[in-house]
């Protein structure tokens, strides 16, 4: 239950940070959004909240292995998601299906990739800050 | 050996050793008592908990807190120690020596670290002088940096 609330919680932000920067955008652009547009945002901001809520789960397995999941999982849901919409809303094209998959997984591979490189640089940075101590380590500690 | 513990509030705590002979039992004792560093009461891992001496274990002689199915074992380069206490009360206890906790069931000591180094998987390990290699969880990886800037800044 604790973490339903906090996915909820992160759930509420996120969707309120997209929906400002989408209005903020809309009045830059002078463009407008209708309501299927702002239900699409939310469902897309609850599976993208609950595949990095994911990360906090399972914690006994590797990083790497939890990033192929987590993607496979986000390709589900979105998968999922395209086709209600398709169903319910209006039949989508396979350049549609191909545009929102290539939209969120060009992010996603790059931001994977940002987090394996800081995963090295904090390695090598704490290994620094060991030594560092190890240096320092007063006789009688 | 014999053991006589008094209870005086009234007088100023100390500790008479009698020995025949400076055995390493005696010299921990002494050790003990003339540090203000905590020491761990341990057995040999391999030895019945009914027999065996218990030892004394000076926490910079240990690599890691081992917690396995609910026995905690220290590890030292001459082997490994049953102690019969939790890993949070050792974690509680060690804080200031340079022992964090990195996972559920482990406790490192950072002075016996050798290399901190990530695997293709993006696990991170400490590997210790003694060979053998400890994963630093990811949800502790916080709190693991954090203690590292702390002990970096009060040196």
């Amino acid at each position: 239950m604790e973490r339903f609330k906090q996915y909820v919680l992160e759930l509420c932000s996120v969707y309120t940070l997209m929906s400002v920067l989408g209005a903020v955008i809309n009045i830059i652009a002078g463009t407008e959004t209708n309501n299927a547009n702002v239900l699409i945002m939310f469902a897309t901001c609850a599976i993208a909240t609950f595949v990095l809520f994911m990360h906090k789960l399972i914690d006994n397995v590797s990083p790497l292995v939890m990033i192929i999941v987590q993607y496979v999982v986000a390709c589900a849901l979105v998968g999922a998601m395209l086709l209600a919409l398709s169903v319910l809303v209006e039949p989508i094209s396979a350049r549609g299906w191909f545009e929102y998959y290539r939209s969120f997984t060009i992010p996603y591979i790059v931001l994977a990739g940002f987090y394996y490189y800081r995963v090295f640089s904090e390695a090598k940075k704490q290994d620094a800050m060991i030594k560092e101590i190890q240096e320092k380590e007063p006789e009688d500690r | 050996m014999k053991l006589n513990l008094y209870e005086d509030v009234n007088c100023e705590e100390h500790v008479d050793v009698y020995y025949n002979c400076m055995r390493p039992v005696v010299r921990q004792i002494i050790d003990a008592v003339d540090s203000d560093r905590p020491s761990l009461s341990g057995r040999p891992a391999d030895s019945d908990l009914d027999d065996g001496d218990s030892v004394l274990l000076d926490p910079r002689d240990i690599y890691y807190l081992d917690h396995v199915e609910r026995k905690l074992f220290a590890y030292t380069r001459s082997g490994v120690y049953r102690l019969m206490t939790t890993l949070s009360d050792c974690e509680a206890e060690l804080w200031n020596y340079g022992f964090v906790r990195v996972s559920k069931s482990n406790i490192i000591n950072i002075y016996k670290i050798r290399q901190l180094k990530p695997d293709i998987n993006m696990k991170v390990y400490a590997f210790f002088d003694n060979g053998e290699r400890i994963c630093i969880n990811r949800s502790y990886k916080k709190s693991f940096n954090e203690y590292l800037e702390r002990m970096r800044r009060i040196k």
